[in-house]
């Protein structure tokens, strides 16, 4: 008798204690797997998207979380994979993310090659996936498997490209007409230099398709390449500038494009405008270039130094802030899109109002949410329908050399609604001739 | 048809490339020739000298120049350390175990300097930065005058300390007979020591000449260096300073002409088929002892 | 030859244990990681096993990425043009492989040791750079192509049975490689690492069997590359890196170099290793956790952690003598 009273008791308790488990367990959080690079080549910008995102997830967290459609607010939980730089690495994350940790969404993702390779377990898992790194256009457009979970938040190098040689055209092109006293159908000669991956080649093509289905009235006098991690560029810039360009488009890493430009301006005495690829524009590219990164153009989204007047610039502020209170150093444009999709991340799940991940990607498709911290195409963040690729507004700055910090800062020339100063030609700029 | 001046240039910045590798394979040599081993994290000392010479930098401030002595011995102490611990025991075991020694030894260094250090590119201001020397067609900053002199007293030192100097006697005695050397009384395990240490502080040498000049570096820098400096003395045959001297100048030419005529990507390529053709034509390389 | 093909009771049982372990492994966690991790190692212990038997006729390379990325990319081609299912093009392929493989190890069967390790270093790179450069319009340039999966993902449990026809592959090519091992071909390695004179005295052509060793050797590594691609799904030229040229080495040396267990036990454990740390957070530490246990197998297990158990009786051994010595000379004293 005794012991079946106990036995109830403990029944009772135990059905409680489950029930009350049971009950718990509809999304105490959801759960969003960031895929970066920790180690590896990568593990520089891989720790800057992770914290990145980590200053979202606080963010949004401190005002309670995601609202779900039964009424109850949600934290985000954020979990890292580590994909090594690799991609057995890649899909070693992927599938511990997806399958392990059972992730409600992803975000992250760097290097095209890396993120191909497990690309296809996102597809079959469908798990809706927000590349912030990825700059290769290949990630969504590829046929072989269905990319309809997957969701490109960061400019591809086709942006990249279309932008600068616009910005050739429309702004340089004339001003090297002006200083030479030329007709306005002199055509413009520029020189390409490219690291030799997909990133680099993606550059090259772009900016030969502008000039091509744009009928700019560019000529390309010479395009050379390098290896990635390369250090030395005197020999193709030797080439370069016997090729006598008006300008030199540089597609490289930071590490790469500071170096390059010091060689060309120092050593090579090649005294022309460069315009470098946005992900050249972190502190550590302008400490490199000292005073010879003056007159140079870079496109940007994201700077270190700068941003578009109005609202942008106290949200980037406010960002690069605490980005910095918590890990002491300002976060790359890598981190900034990462960022971004954190809050993407969040808006499309509390749009759907449920983690489901049918009605998470469609909450993706419909989405149009007010630009975060980047400028938006429109001032709002949405996916294109064909290759469902989010619109970036693109600058491009001047850089000037500031004597007291002996370097230089930038400053937006183009596009004319977000400008603070004009492009000007540098005293010492020399122009090419046939 | 190319143009002189252009070609000249070419050269002249194989040259400047030629100095680093030609420190990177002397060293190299000069443990081959007294060992027998070939240390292939070669390229993490270098690295590690250069991070050495950038953290004096940044704590004193005093010319970069003059910290090359300091790094050099910095690296002939950790350099000493690691043969003691690493290679001495595996000495005579198997003919491939330094290299697969060395393996570990790169998951080592590198990792530990990002721990260190952190895995960022960093980069040191020369103070002749903008001091530039016309010769020529050329406008050759100072820097890369400075490196090209100190690359060759470098050179003549260690000469020098080779011919007229008892323990470089006893180095080049060990280097050319061990059993012999051991019998006439020379401290072969010291002479390890020494020649470690020294190949070590050339890396340093190479890694501060690095920085200086302006050049980025980061924990991975070093490997590129290595394997090239390790080619080009298989190229000039092991253990053959003269030929580790001309294959580096060589190779610094030919991966400068490379990219020029055939595109960036077939740099290093072009390199690795200079060594194939010659190792199909002459095993031993160009200067290489056919014995061997 | 008896040392290295040694079947002592750990061999007698280890190998059935091992197979029964990889049989069930899968169904010890629901886990898709695991069951990943388990086909990647399976992949690496051919990998390394095809290095593993080029070393073992003396012959040490490290650019077996290029034989690794051949296999790949030619399996790959093959299949998504002919439409072949990709479990008949990964033998094709590695034909490919095994014939690139034929070509450089021509150009390599008079070089010795460092020689031979830096030309076939150097051939990956220009394998990479050809791949990247040349054969852009059908490789896709730097950013590759899309490799057709090994089995549809449309059919149930597609991943177990990926697996399992893996675990068959890899034990058809250990037992391949121990026929080889235990034929007059493997004598014939043996001869030629350890004294290749008396190799040609006993009237062995040491060029001809290096260059079998080089074909077998770049064919395995090619089915390998060749399951790795199909099983991710795409392949892109970092395929001939570095790091893929340098992990069979490691893992062979760790498990014992020349020794038909080493590469598995070597993969195995190096795996657990890797994939333990990385799920304690640790991230440079692996590296260097890694370098450690790498070099200290090195100097103080020479043989590689399969002859640990002999060195500990060793050892045993040693101390236990020394111990009776001391006691007979206390007992004469």
């Amino acid at each position: 008798m005794k012991y079946s009273v106990l036995f109830i008791a403990i029944a009772l308790i135990a059905t409680a204690f489950i029930a009350g488990c049971t009950q718990q367990a509809p999304a105490q959080e959801i759960k969003v797997g960031v895929i970066a690079s920790l180690t590896g080549p990568a593990s520089n910008v891989g720790k800057n998207m992770w914290q990145s995102a980590q200053v979202a997830a606080d963010e949004i967290n401190a005002k309670g979380g995601v609202s779900l459609k039964d009424g109850s607010k949600v934290p985000l939980k954020l979990i890292v994979g580590d994909d090594e730089s690799t991609q057995q690495g890649g899909q070693k994350a992927a599938t511990q993310l997806i399958t392990g940790d059972k992730v409600d969404i992803l975000v992250g993702g760097y290097s095209s090659a890396v993120t191909s390779a497990y690309e296809q377990t996102v597809a079959e898992y469908k798990i809706p996936f927000i590349v912030t790194g990825a700059s290769s256009p290949i990630i969504t457009h590829r046929t072989d498997i269905d990319t309809s979970y997957v969701y490109h938040h960061c400019p591809t190098t086709d942006s990249y490209g279309q932008y600068t040689t616009t910005f050739i055209d429309q702004v340089v092109r004339p001003a090297v007409n002006k200083k030479l006293g030329a007709a306005a159908d002199r055509p413009f000669r520029l020189a390409l230099i490219y690291q030799d991956t997909a990133f680099g080649k993606g550059v090259q093509s772009a900016v030969n398709n502008t000039i091509t289905k744009n009928k700019l009235n560019i000529q390309l006098v010479s395009q050379q390449s390098f290896k990635m991690g390369e250090s030395d560029f005197r020999t193709p810039l030797t080439a370069i500038k016997a090729a006598k360009p008006d300008a030199v488009y540089i597609a490289a890493f930071p590490n790469e494009g500071a170096p390059l430009i010091t060689q060309a301006r120092r050593d090579i005495g090649l005294d022309t405008i460069f315009l470098s690829v946005e992900n050249n524009d972190n502190a550590q590219f302008y400490k490199d270039l000292g005073q010879y990164g003056e007159g140079s153009i870079i496109e940007s989204r994201f700077s270190p130094y700068t941003a578009p007047v109005g609202t942008l610039a106290d949200a980037q502020a406010k960002f690069k802030n605490s980005y910095n209170a918590k890990y002491g150093v300002f976060p790359d444009m890598m981190g900034a899109s990462t960022y971004e999709g954190i809050y993407i991340a969040a808006q499309a799940i509390g749009n759907a109002g449920t983690t489901d991940k049918a009605a998470v990607r469609q909450a993706l498709v419909d989405l149009n949410m007010p630009q975060v911290i980047e400028a938006m195409n429109g001032g709002t963040i949405s996916f294109s329908k064909d290759f469902r690729e989010s619109q970036f507004d693109l600058w491009m700055e001047q850089l000037a050399f500031n004597q007291t910090i002996g370097e230089c800062r930038p400053n937006i020339v183009w596009p004319d609604n977000l400008k603070v100063v004009d492009f000007v030609l540098p005293s010492w700029y020399k122009p090419g001739s046939a | 048809m190319v143009d002189f001046g252009i070609l000249l240039q070419i050269v002249f910045w194989g040259v400047y490339a030629g100095c680093i590798y030609i420190l990177l394979a002397t060293g190299l040599n000069l443990i081959f020739g007294v060992m027998k081993v070939v240390n292939f994290a070669h390229g993490e000392f270098l690295m590690i000298g250069a991070y050495i010479t950038a953290t004096i930098f940044f704590i004193t401030g005093i010319n970069p120049y003059a910290i090359i002595l300091l790094s050099m011995l910095a690296l002939i102490a950790i350099g000493a350390v690691v043969e003691r611990l690493c290679f001495r025991p595996i000495l005579g075991t198997g003919k491939l175990n330094e290299i697969f020694l060395s393996i570990g030894l790169i998951y080592i260094i590198q990792n530990s300097a990002a721990v260190i250090w952190g895995d960022e590119w960093q980069s040191i201001k020369s103070p002749y930065e903008g001091v530039s020397i016309p010769i020529g067609s050329l406008n050759v900053p100072l820097d890369y005058i400075i490196i090209m002199v100190v690359t060759a007293g470098i050179l003549v030192g260690l000469w020098l300390f080779l011919k007229r100097t008892k323990i470089g006697r006893e180095m080049r005695a060990t280097s050319q007979n061990r059993k012999g050397a051991m019998l006439v009384g020379i401290n072969v395990e010291r002479m390890d020591i020494i020649s470690f240490g020294i190949g070590c502080a050339l890396a340093a040498a190479a890694g501060t000449l690095w920085v200086v000049s302006g050049q980025v570096f980061n924990p991975y820098m070093g490997s590129i260096p290595a394997i090239k400096a390790f080619a080009i003395i298989i190229l000039g045959g092991l253990g053959s300073i003269p030929g580790a001297i001309v294959g580096g100048l060589l190779y610094g030419i030919a991966e400068n002409g490379a990219a020029y005529y055939f595109g960036g990507i077939w740099k290093d390529a072009v390199s690795f088929i200079l060594l194939i053709i010659v190792l199909v034509i002459r095993p031993t390389g160009l200067f290489g002892e056919s014995g061997e | 030859m008896d040392l290295y093909l040694k079947r002592d009771a750990l061999v007698r049982y280890g190998t059935p244990a091992l197979i029964g372990i990889a049989v069930i492994a899968p169904f010890l966690s629901g886990n898709l990681y695991l069951l990943n991790i388990l086909t990647l190692m399976l992949i690496f212990i051919i990998f390394s096993s095809a290095w593993n038997l080029l070393a073992y006729s003396g012959q040490g390379s490290l650019g077996h990425a290029a034989f690794f990325g051949i296999g790949a990319y030619a399996s790959t081609l093959i299949a998504a043009k002919s439409g072949i299912s990709p479990y008949v093009t990964i033998f094709l392929g590695a034909a490919v492989a095994a014939f690139i493989g034929i070509l450089i190890g021509l150009t390599c069967v008079r070089l010795k040791e460092w020689f031979l390790a830096m030309v076939t270093f150097g051939f990956a790179i220009i394998v990479q750079t050809i791949t990247v450069s040349l054969l852009t319009p059908i490789s896709g340039g730097w950013d590759g192509i899309a490799s057709p999966r090994l089995l549809s993902p449309d059919i149930a449990g597609y991943q177990l049975i990926e697996y399992y026809s893996i675990l068959v592959i890899t034990i058809a090519c250990i037992l391949f490689i121990y026929a080889i091992m235990k034929s007059r071909i493997g004598l014939a390695f043996c001869a030629i690492r350890e004294n290749e004179i008396e190799a040609r005295a006993a009237g062995i052509d040491p060029v001809r069997f290096r260059l079998v060793s080089f074909a077998i050797s770049a064919y395995l590594a090619g089915i390998a590359g060749a399951l790795e691609i199909h099983h991710i799904g795409y392949v892109t030229p970092e395929i001939f890196g570095v790091d893929l040229s340098f992990w069979p080495v490691t893992y062979v040396i760790f498990g014992g170099l020349g020794t038909l267990a080493g590469p598995i036990v070597g993969t195995i454990a190096l795996t657990i290793i890797w994939d333990g740390l990385k799920m304690l957070g640790l991230t440079f530490g692996r590296y260097i956790i890694i370098g450690v246990l790498l070099i200290l197998v090195i100097v103080f297990l020479p043989k590689g952690l399969v002859d640990l158990p002999n060195e500990i009786q060793r050892r045993w051994n040693a101390r236990r003598e020394k111990r009776m010595k001391a006691d007979t000379a206390t007992l004469k004293e």
